[in-house]
């Protein structure tokens, strides 16, 4: 009895050795890649990523070469805003009218701004020299007293000196262009 | 009875076991599936080799692109006024070679007793230097006249020749508009003339010494 009992036991042992080794042999089916083979997918793999930011860093770089080639046959007044150095220039075809520097508010989208052209889509009159320009949804410019309409108090703001803004509201027209850099 | 415990012990492993076979072939399955999906080496050749030419032809279009800017910068010395800043700069390309406060139109307006009228002015635009005068000679346009309640004299009366007033030198831009000199230094910085560009004696001469006939003068 005793010894029935035994190999009843023993035999139940070996069924599950057998489902383990089954089951091994099945994990063991996704590993067909040797070491080595993997290591030099691991590197192709890196340099693939490489190039596909050289390429992005690249495209960057003729978007703004295009621009640059656009108002330099344009014939109206444009500005480059260099998010990273808070400095701006405005512009006319290759010449600098003039250089300013500006302050963005907290609530500035430091990194999710993209590089590229904006449009001037609003000139805001503002009362005692109050102006302010805005481009698009991006972000206003402004000097820190210019009078914004509440609807537009929590879009992102650049701040210039008065008399900066003023130069620039006044050079500027309705669909003028911006350039953002970083 | 010791059987039975056995026997429940028994099948009690089983299920372990199925359960544990159960997880051990989806994690087998996963990792299989993952190996089938990601690309070869060979793929990944034929992709960096197709990465590579791409980024070789936005390298050769970028160099050409800067090519056809460079060619249009010309390194000339060119003036910009800021007629709201009321600042006179001479530049370089990206460079400031220098910059002063200057004088600019005053947005005054006035009306002669014949109806004519005058807005203070100075004109927006791309301009060149037309000529260059040493000590230049003031003719008094009616203006100047009505503004004083003076009668207005004819054209060629002497009266209207006046030395000394525009400083030393003058850059003529066309239609009567110039950068001059001013005796009114302490206004520099503000709107006060009557549409010309007025600078101190030695920016006045900064400038006149460093452009030429043909330079460009940008008045924004």
């Amino acid at each position: 009895m005793r010894n029935a009992e035994f190999v009843g036991a023993k035999t139940g042992m070996n069924r599950i050795a057998v489902y383990l080794i089954l089951l091994l042999s099945f994990f063991l089916l996704g590993a067909d890649k040797s070491g080595p083979d993997r290591g030099e997918q691991a590197a192709l793999k890196a340099e693939r990523r490489s190039l596909h930011a050289r390429i992005e860093r690249l495209q960057r770089e003729q978007d703004y070469l295009l621009f640059q080639k656009m108002m330099y046959e344009n014939d109206s007044k444009y500005l480059i805003l260099d998010i990273k150095k808070k400095t701006g220039h405005l512009k006319y075809k290759n010449r600098v009218l003039k250089d300013f520097r500006f302050q963005t508010s907290k609530n500035f989208p430091g990194r999710s701004l993209r590089p590229g052209m904006l449009t001037l889509t609003e000139k805001i009159e503002g009362k005692k020299d109050r102006h302010a320009l805005v481009f698009e949804k991006s972000f206003v410019v402004r000097w820190k007293r210019s009078a914004v309409p509440r609807e537009k108090a929590n879009i992102p703001s650049l701040s210039l000196a008065r008399k900066d803004l003023l130069s620039v509201y006044f050079a500027v027209e309705d669909g003028a262009l911006a350039y953002v850099i970083r | 009875m010791r059987n039975k415990k056995r026997k429940i012990q028994f099948w009690v492993a089983a299920g372990i076991s199925m359960v544990l076979s159960c997880i051990l072939l989806s994690l087998s399955s996963s990792w299989a599936g993952a190996n089938r999906a990601a690309p070869s080496t060979e793929e990944l050749h034929a992709d960096i080799q197709t990465l590579k030419q791409e980024a070789a032809r936005f390298e050769e279009e970028n160099r050409g692109l800067r090519r056809i800017l460079a060619d249009q910068e010309d390194g000339e010395l060119y003036v910009v006024v800021d007629t709201e800043s009321n600042r006179l700069t001479l530049r370089q390309g990206d460079t400031i070679v220098h910059t002063a406060a200057c004088g600019t139109g005053s947005h005054q307006f006035i009306e002669a007793e014949t109806g004519t009228n005058w807005f203070f002015e100075t004109p927006i635009g791309s301009f060149t230097v037309l000529g260059k005068e040493r000590n230049p000679v003031w003719i008094r346009p009616d203006w100047s006249y009505v503004e004083e309640n003076m009668p207005v004299p004819l054209l060629r009366d002497p009266d209207r020749l006046v030395r000394g007033v525009l400083g030393k030198y003058a850059l003529l831009l066309g239609n009567g508009y110039k950068i001059h000199g001013t005796k009114w230094t302490k206004l520099l910085g503000t709107h006060f003339t009557h549409g010309c560009v007025s600078l101190g004696d030695d920016d006045l001469e900064i400038v006149y010494k460093s452009v030429k006939i043909g330079t460009k003068v940008y008045l924004f």
